[in-house]
């Protein structure tokens, strides 16, 4: 039972290190969003909880890649904060990562939708 | 400031001295940069936990961000891995890269005016037959060569007509032999 648990566990971290620059993206579509917000929007979601550690230098690589830009804001009394939005090359990297992931995830529902025995129509399997 | 309150900015500045000194491979700029928005962040946790009558528990969130080294590392990794180098990095590789251009000029000079003054010598072979030629001295131990005002006394001339065949086959090579090196050069511009 255990490692099966884990089994799960350890395919759960990959899926979420391999969406979370998707995730991070997406997050920030048409929206500014300063670290703690960004943070607890997504660990408001079951399946992109980050931690602190994880987030911040990904937000700092995804500014040197000019994927996001970033400015110091500070509002009334409030500390200043740092806001991130995309650019115009993030966009576009959204667009494409979106692309991908549907394309995967409607790839995956047409296997599970198709199991055995019947032959497949359209690959001769 | 209560005696939690002291004890709880201790703890966060500890903790961002550790993270600063860790960041020193970047530039002060950049690492101040990721200091004062971790600081903005932790604080900004401290008061919404006040504003919610939560205690406070700095040690929780500082877990969430990792040890200072590792926090650090993973602000450091693409300077390590020599990955997209920082701005500053590119008038260095321009430096470098007309270094290679030069090079790459410096060589085409060289090894084509090498084979031109050798053509040079046998065609001048036709019109100054004195003048033109090889001659061995101290029984080849030492050799004169190509185009001299009289021809050097006492030493006997070693290719007569030859130097001509002798010196376009020398020309073509040369000026094969620079053609290749220029494009080994061409590849690594």
């Amino acid at each position: 039972m255990n490692s099966t648990e884990d089994l799960m566990e350890k395919w759960a971290v990959q899926l979420r290190k391999g969406t979370l620059e998707l995730a991070i993206l997406a997050a920030l579509q048409q929206r500014t969003l300063y670290g703690l917000e960004l943070l607890k929007l997504l660990q408001s979601l079951p399946s992109t909880t980050i931690t602190e550690g994880t987030l911040y230098p990904l937000l700092d690589r995804l500014k040197r890649d000019e994927l996001v830009d970033a400015q110091w804001v500070q509002e009334g009394e409030t500390r200043p904060r740092k806001y991130y939005q995309l650019t115009p090359l993030g966009n576009k990297k959204l667009t494409d990562l979106t692309r991908l992931w549907r394309q995967s995830v409607s790839d995956i529902e047409w296997l599970l939708a198709n199991p055995g025995p019947q032959p497949l129509p359209n690959t001769g399997v | 400031m209560s005696q939690s309150e002291l004890h709880n900015n201790e703890m966060i500045h500890r903790y961002l001295n550790d993270l600063r000194r860790y960041l020193a491979r970047l530039t002060p700029h950049e690492s101040q940069e990721v200091i004062r928005e971790i600081e903005s962040h932790l604080f900004d946790v401290l008061d919404q936990q006040a504003d919610a009558g939560q205690p406070a528990d700095v040690e929780k969130i500082l877990q969430g961000f990792g040890e200072p080294r590792q926090l650090a590392a993973l602000y450091v990794a693409h300077i390590e891995e020599g990955a997209p180098p920082p701005r500053g990095f590119r008038a260095i590789q321009s430096v470098k890269k007309s270094v290679t251009t030069s090079l790459y000029f410096a060589m085409a000079v060289f090894g084509f005016s090498m084979a031109l003054s050798l053509l040079f010598v046998a065609g001048a072979k036709f019109l100054l037959p004195e003048a033109v030629g090889v001659w061995s001295a101290a029984n080849g131990n030492s050799i004169v060569v190509g185009f001299v005002a009289a021809p050097p006394a006492g030493m006997p001339e070693v290719l007569g007509w030859w130097i001509v065949p002798v010196a376009t086959l020398l020309a073509l090579g040369v000026t094969l032999l620079t053609r290749r090196v220029l494009r080994v050069l061409k590849q690594h511009m």
